[in-house]
């Protein structure tokens, strides 16, 4: 082979494999990264898309936002929603995976459970929504059964109440999102050998010990990426709250997400609307590194 | 320390499928028992029911005098090496060793102390702070040997511990273990498929097939005089050739050639003459056929063989051939893949042996070795 050929076959060997992802990186430029450039462009603007001619505005936009009470209320919520939401789907997730997983329920119960614990993940967030304003309205079924059972004394308005509406979409959030949990958790608990319980068995490992020793160290891997992930996704829920309570009332479910629509869609402001969203994309990106390099390091 | 003795127990599955039918067993204080067996033989079952792991379906077990049936498995005051040797991969060497002390609550002063005794003497010390993904199989075995040793058990229960072992690892690891249970004195059944390591590390052996106790007896007797057919094709490499023959005179007639028989067998077994006009089945062990060209095969009477094919092992020659006469089975299920189309028979030579692939040879087989088995029942004659 002579050297000219060889330089060349060097040449479309390292280059055929950016050949063949090109038509991906493509489509990941034009739907992802050129519209998050044109957000982050149109955050230090001046009446972003609404002129034609917009001017510089700097930080101004950011500047507002970050003096804007409800901004913080927003992140404050949004904290609060995501962080509840997150460990209550991993400690439901993970007892229905126990659960699920022990071979001293009947097989049958089992399979039926299975599919039961399984259904909230086959609600979109619009039907989980709608089901739950149905379920928690004042006349309800919720009120009247903690009525009857005398847990509450009259009718709670639970999504139109400032003190209850950010716990109730929350809940439902809740109830919403575990199975993610539960058949991550479950996959992971079939994985764990069989021989590590016994050989705890013979050493007189009691139930717990055998939670604390080896189930959970054994599924840290699978609880840690999955909580990243939950947060980095509920950080971002948008469709619940919209639907169920609009971020109201007087913005006590008001979340960044809906804090952001509201600025784009309801005022118009879309200069302060794309800065609110590069700081949830900021907020989002510090996750996703973290989730990478927890990644990488395994 | 204590005995381990086990009466009549029977493992009888839900869909009615016997796994240990009417096991007894009774394996002395400080002694090193071998379960041994093809796959399915119920061998590890048997293990694991000693050590609590399976329900026993009926029958005792007593370890140290106290019977156990009932009892849990952390109150048998045993502990079992396992195959895959169960470490956690989430604690150090020391963690995995102190573990059983960690969950009896004992304080760490007193872990510390007896997990260094135990990595000393396993020469382990410089690796306690590894995790067992960071060490060799022969380290990790060790270290199995350890949480095992930390407790002081009455017992060593070990399910094929050296299976995941490459071949030379696993000849150093059953002598160290060997000579550990040596020095530690500490009763231990161990349940391997391997026949070489039964032959080599126990005291005793015992033979399982389809959950049925074949024969208890020191590898040298389990050599000499199988009680059957299947336990001479089991114990041995390569297996007992095993042959049908008609008992006629002082002759066994097989296919085209015939053994002459000298008093001596018929002395040694007094059941033999009754087979007189009755067919039998011969076995002869691979190392006690010979080349009749070379020395050593001389002064034995020969048979009409044609060498199939040869393995040569530089200390050995494997040499496989075919004789006129209609192999036998021996029973042993892992072992019906060991001949091929062409051969029926595998003799062992010395390396200077000159036969050649394919060539017709005379088969010097010293008779005196012969084993004689009833052709109905498989039991030794």
């Amino acid at each position: 082979m002579t050297r000219q050929k060889r330089s060349h076959h060097k040449l479309k060997r390292a280059v055929a494999p950016y050949l063949y992802l090109s038509p991906s990186l493509l489509i990941i430029g034009l739907l992802m990264l050129l519209p998050m450039v044109t957000v982050i462009a149109y955050s230090f603007q001046n009446s972003a898309v609404l002129r034609r001619d917009p001017s510089f505005a700097g930080l101004k936009h950011y500047q507002a936002i970050f003096d804007d009470p409800v901004f913080w209320a927003s992140l404050w919520h949004t904290l609060y929603f995501t962080c509840m939401s997150v460990i209550f789907h991993m400690t439901i997730g993970m007892a229905f995976a126990l659960m699920l997983n022990s071979d001293r329920i009947n097989p049958t119960l089992r399979n039926i459970l299975r599919v039961l614990y399984i259904l909230p993940w086959l609600f979109t967030a619009v039907i989980i929504a709608v089901i739950w304003r149905l379920l928690l309205e004042p006349n309800g079924v919720v009120n009247s059964i903690l009525l009857q059972l005398g847990i509450i004394g009259s009718k709670v308005e639970w999504f139109s109440s400032p003190e209850t509406a950010l716990h109730a979409v929350t809940f439902a959030n809740i109830w919403a999102g575990y199975p993610l949990f539960m058949v991550s958790l479950l996959a992971g608990l079939q994985g764990i050998p069989k021989d590590f319980y016994e050989a705890a068995d013979i050493d007189g490992a009691k139930a717990y010990q055998k939670l604390i020793f080896i189930t959970i160290p054994q599924l840290m891997p699978i609880i840690i990426s999955i909580s990243l992930l939950d947060f980095i996704w509920t950080m971002q829920v948008f469709p619940l709250i919209w639907i169920t309570t609009g971020g109201g009332p007087i913005y006590s479910t008001e979340v960044l997400s809906t804090y952001t629509y509201k600025l784009a869609f309801s005022s118009y402001n879309l200069s302060q609307a794309s800065a609110s969203a590069v700081v949830i994309l900021l907020i989002s990106l510090g996750l996703t590194l973290f989730y990478i390099r927890y990644q990488k390091a395994r | 320390m204590a005995e381990v003795v086990l009466e009549n127990i029977c493992k009888t599955y839900g869909n009615n499928f016997r796994a240990i039918d009417q096991l007894n067993l009774s394996v002395e204080d400080g002694e090193f028992l071998i379960l041994v067996g093809p796959s399915g033989c119920g061998k590890s079952t048997a293990l694991r029911m000693i050590a609590g792991l399976e329900d026993i379906t009926s029958g005792s077990l007593r370890i140290g005098g106290t019977d156990v049936v009932d009892m849990p498995p952390k109150d048998r005051d045993i502990a079992m090496v396992f195959q895959s040797y169960a470490l956690y991969p989430h604690m150090t060497v020391f963690e995995n060793i102190a573990f059983s002390m960690r969950l009896a609550g004992k304080p760490k002063a007193e872990r510390k102390k007896r997990v260094d005794e135990i990595a000393k003497t396993l020469q382990l010390t410089s690796l306690l702070d590894s995790k067992p993904a960071n060490l060799s199989g022969g380290q990790r075995q060790r270290v199995a040997m350890g949480r095992a040793m930390v407790r002081e058990p009455a017992a060593f229960l070990m399910d094929e511990p050296l299976s995941n072992l490459d071949a030379k690892l696993r000849v150093q690891m059953r002598a160290e273990i060997t000579s550990l249970q040596k020095q530690l004195g500490v009763t231990t059944i161990y349940v391997t498929h391997d026949q070489t390591e039964a032959m080599t590390m126990g005291d005793r052996v015992a033979v399982l097939k389809g959950g049925v106790l074949q024969q208890v007896d020191t590898p040298k007797r389990l050599y000499e005089s199988p009680v059957n057919a299947f336990v001479a094709g089991f114990i041995g490499s390569p297996s007992m050739n095993l042959f049908e023959a008609t008992l006629t005179g002082d002759e066994l007639v097989a296919g085209a050639f015939t053994i002459r028989l000298q008093d001596a067998a018929f002395v040694r077994r007094p059941g033999l003459r009754s087979y007189a006009g009755r067919k039998v089945v011969f076995g002869i062990r691979p190392e006690h056929l010979y080349d009749s060209g070379l020395e050593s095969g001389r002064k034995y009477q020969t048979i009409p063989a044609k060498v199939t094919s040869i393995e040569e092992l530089g200390s050995e020659h494997i040499v496989h051939l075919n004789i006129d006469a209609v192999r036998v089975d021996s029973g042993d299920p892992d072992a019906v893949q060991d001949f091929g189309l062409t051969s029926n028979a595998v003799a062992k030579f010395e390396p200077d042996s000159a036969v050649r692939s394919g060539s017709e040879i005379r088969l010097a087989l010293d008779d005196s070795k012969l084993h004689f088995f009833d052709p109905e029942t498989h039991l030794a004659i």
